[in-house]
């Protein structure tokens, strides 16, 4: 036991010391946040420049009420025809196009954007919204309704829907918020965490290992450990690693989630009506339940980390160089690639059976459960799928170093398939 | 004799080839043991048996008369011949690894370390990592990460190659040390004037089996039975003829000063030193007579051939 700690320490150390440890930790947050942020930046800051529509409107009621908006500026045309218009506002004009409106707004085909570069969606839609809210107030205005402006108004409505886990006390204050939305996001932060982990610090494992068969200094360890022992110290020493990482990712979220988000949001939230937001605040500033979420992160990356470190080590072992591990490593992926292909599609039905049964094999449960615990899965599978994964790491790990012990020594020809039985089964 | 290590009947066999057969050897407490052998003979896979990083076929391993075990393992301090050493790593560090794992306490590796870092010369590298130092010098660090536990048996593999003559007898001499303080070293080399100066016992192997074994003396007289050296006046012809049937002569002669010749002759183990003697008297003019103790290295090569 003192000797695989020695292991440990060393590997750990080893790698803590390096600087791309230290900037991998702290920039990758960074990172992740930039990434978060940046898109909504851009919509606000960076939205391009006002496009000019030019309007021929034979109806004659639309034209002067569309509102420009930061995309579009639209400019009242309608002295003109349709196709004076378009040879005039072509291409060479600057302006994104022609907007024709028939007398009968209601035909088919009659309101059209002739565009000389290619829309987008948003555009498209706030013409097309424009134009019916001002063809139905048209309408209604047909009706003489008095004060119709006082009564729209008092009509228009905002409806948010908040969503509950029933928990069958019937007490709303005691029901947990639930919000696909929100679930969507940390389910998939999480799933991509834990599978970046995986592959990051497997490869390590194996990196490793070959590493230590290839400078001989093996020769020299076993004089003084046993070669489980040795397997055991570099695979637990680099999940020492990780589970530092994570840690320092997690005080960093949750000191952010207790002190930084009330003092960003406490100003805006009372004023901001908007729920969703609320609820985004809620749910990162509940530090409690993002402390159970770091804690079940951590609980099956080190399981799902041992399981494929072992193996990872196990296919270290039988290999004279990084590039001849590459066969293995490639298999030992697959089910970790195949995790994310059910994560994803878990989203549509965190409840499927599909998703269940993934979150139960030991080889994909890691991220596929990880993704879903979000979604306010029941506790009881969570526990079956944990116990699950660790009874599987011990069997692993068992035949990882049957064929470590023997492999380690082997250089020269990489073995076979059969060879690799055959080392598990030698005394 | 008191033997600390005893190799009983030890056969391995690789894919397609056996790299040891049969091979059984004693080590007495104390010794400085040579294994010898051209390249391939299996000198290694013999060092990796003992020192439980391959495990043998058939046969035993027993080190004070009890049978290897992982723990025993401990007791062994073994430097390979592809020297091991985390690159990375910075020296002192690196030793302090080694030693707390062969079981030292911190207090008690650093002291000793300091020690032999000071007497090698090397003390400025503690702080230095090992990918920027000579072969030489990771050599060094290698060597006293060796030693540093003082096990009762060392086992260097090729331990004088890489170093330059002043550093490989320092090593020379540190092993003598270690012998002198109650190691018992076995090193494999085929470097034979070392095994000469340093080694009182060595076991020869060769295509996978122990060829010769002894202690150095020994083996020389019994290598150099009944070789002589005769200086003498007769050409070839008179001199083959005059000890034919009861000698035969090794060599060409050769021409020293004063016309007299040399030639090297093996005498037939049955016969008298005597007889050969009066005839070489009345035919050839003898001059001088005299046993030939050969060099370990004449009895490797003629170990080797076949002709021992």
């Amino acid at each position: 036991m003192r000797k695989m700690w020695l292991i440990i320490v060393r590997e750990f150390m080893e790698r803590v010391r390096k600087k791309s440890f230290i900037v991998a930790t702290f920039v990758t947050p960074l990172l992740m946040v930039v990434l978060m942020v940046a898109p909504s930046l851009v919509m606000f800051y960076g939205s391009s420049d006002q496009k000019q529509i030019a309007v021929v409107d034979r109806s004659g009621m639309v034209s002067d009420k569309l509102v420009s908006t930061s995309e579009v500026m639209f400019v009242d045309q309608s002295t003109m025809t349709k196709a004076e218009a378009c040879r005039v506002f072509n291409a060479e004009s600057g302006v994104l196009g022609v907007l024709y409106i028939g007398s009968e707004i209601e035909h088919r085909d009659s309101v059209q954007l002739i565009t000389n570069e290619s829309s987008s969606i948003m555009i498209e839609e706030s013409i097309t919204h424009q134009i019916k809210s001002v063809v139905e107030r048209e309408k209604l205005r047909a009706y003489d309704i008095e004060n119709l402006d006082e009564i729209l108004a008092s009509v228009a409505t905002n409806i948010e829907l908040a969503t509950y886990e029933n928990n069958g006390t019937g007490e709303e204050a005691t029901m947990e918020s639930t919000s696909s939305g929100i679930s969507y996001a940390l389910g998939i932060i999480l799933g991509m965490m834990l599978y970046m982990l995986l592959i990051l610090y497997g490869q390590m494992v194996l990196t490793s290992v070959v590493e230590e068969k290839s400078s001989r200094v093996i020769d020299v360890m076993v004089t003084s450990s046993s070669p489980f022992q040795i397997m055991m110290g570099k695979i637990l020493g680099i999940a020492l690693v990780a589970v530092a990482q994570i840690a320092i990712w997690a005080t960093l979220v949750i000191s952010a989630s207790k002190f930084l988000l009330p003092v960003i949001f406490s100003a805006d939230m009372a004023a901001t009506n908007d729920m969703m937001m609320q609820m985004i605040v809620g749910t990162l500033g509940d530090t409690g339940y993002i402390a159970s979420l770091f804690g079940c992160l951590l609980l099956f990356v080190v399981g799902g980390f041992l399981l494929y470190a072992a193996l990872f080590a196990a296919a270290g072992s039988a290999v004279d160089s990084v590039q001849e591990g590459q066969q293995y490593n490639t298999i030992i992926m697959m089910p970790i690639i195949l995790s994310i292909i059910v994560m994803m599609s878990i989203f549509n039905d965190p409840n499927s059976p599909i998703a269940f049964w993934a979150s139960m094999v030991p080889f994909t449960s890691p991220i596929v459960m990880i993704a879903r615990i979000p979604f306010g899965i029941p506790w009881w599978e969570v526990v079956v799928s944990l116990v699950v994964l660790y009874a599987s790491v011990v069997v692993v790990v068992w035949l990882a170093s049957r064929i470590f012990r023997i492999g380690i020594f082997m250089h020269g020809k990489r073995p076979s398939w059969r060879e690799l039985l055959q080392w598990i089964r030698t005394k | 004799m008191d033997n600390i290590l005893t190799i009983e009947h030890v056969s391995k066999s690789y894919t397609g080839h056996k790299a040891l057969d049969d091979v059984s050897l004693e080590v007495p407490r104390g010794a400085i043991y040579g294994l010898l052998g051209p390249n391939g003979a299996g000198k290694t896979t013999l060092i990796r048996v003992i020192t439980r990083i391959t495990l043998a076929d058939a046969g035993r391993v027993l080190l004070d008369g009890k049978e290897v075990t992982t723990d025993e393992v401990f007791h062994i301090g073994y430097m390979p011949e592809e020297r091991g050493l985390y690159k990375k790593m910075k020296v002192g560090e690196q030793a302090m690894f080694f030693a707390r794992l062969k079981g030292m306490s911190r207090r008690d590796a650093e002291t000793r370390l300091r020690e032999w870092f000071e007497r090698l010369e090397i003390a400025d590298w503690w702080g230095r990592k090992v990918e920027d130092l000579s072969k030489g010098m990771a050599q060094k660090v290698q060597f006293i990460s060796t030693v540093v536990h003082e096990p009762k048996l060392l086992i260097f593999d090729e331990p004088f190659s890489g170093f330059d003559p002043i550093n490989a007898d320092r090593l020379k001499q540190e092993i003598l040390g270690l012998r002198d303080r109650g190691a018992t070293v076995i090193f494999s080399t085929h470097n034979m004037a070392s095994v000469e100066e340093i080694c009182d016992h060595i076991t020869l192997i060769n295509k996978s089996h122990n060829v010769l074994s002894g202690s150095v003396e020994e083996i020389r007289r019994e290598a150099g039975g009944n070789t002589f050296e005769v200086i003498h006046r007769a050409d070839d012809e008179q001199f083959n003829l005059a000890i034919a049937g009861i000698a035969t002569p090794l060599t060409e002669s050769r021409g020293i000063v004063g016309g007299y010749r040399e030639t090297k002759i093996h005498i037939a183990k049955d016969e008298d030193v005597k007889v050969v003697i009066e005839r070489l008297n009345n035919k050839c003019d003898l001059r001088a007579i005299s046993e030939v103790i050969p060099s370990i290295n004449d009895i490797f090569i003629r170990a080797v051939n076949g002709a021992l």
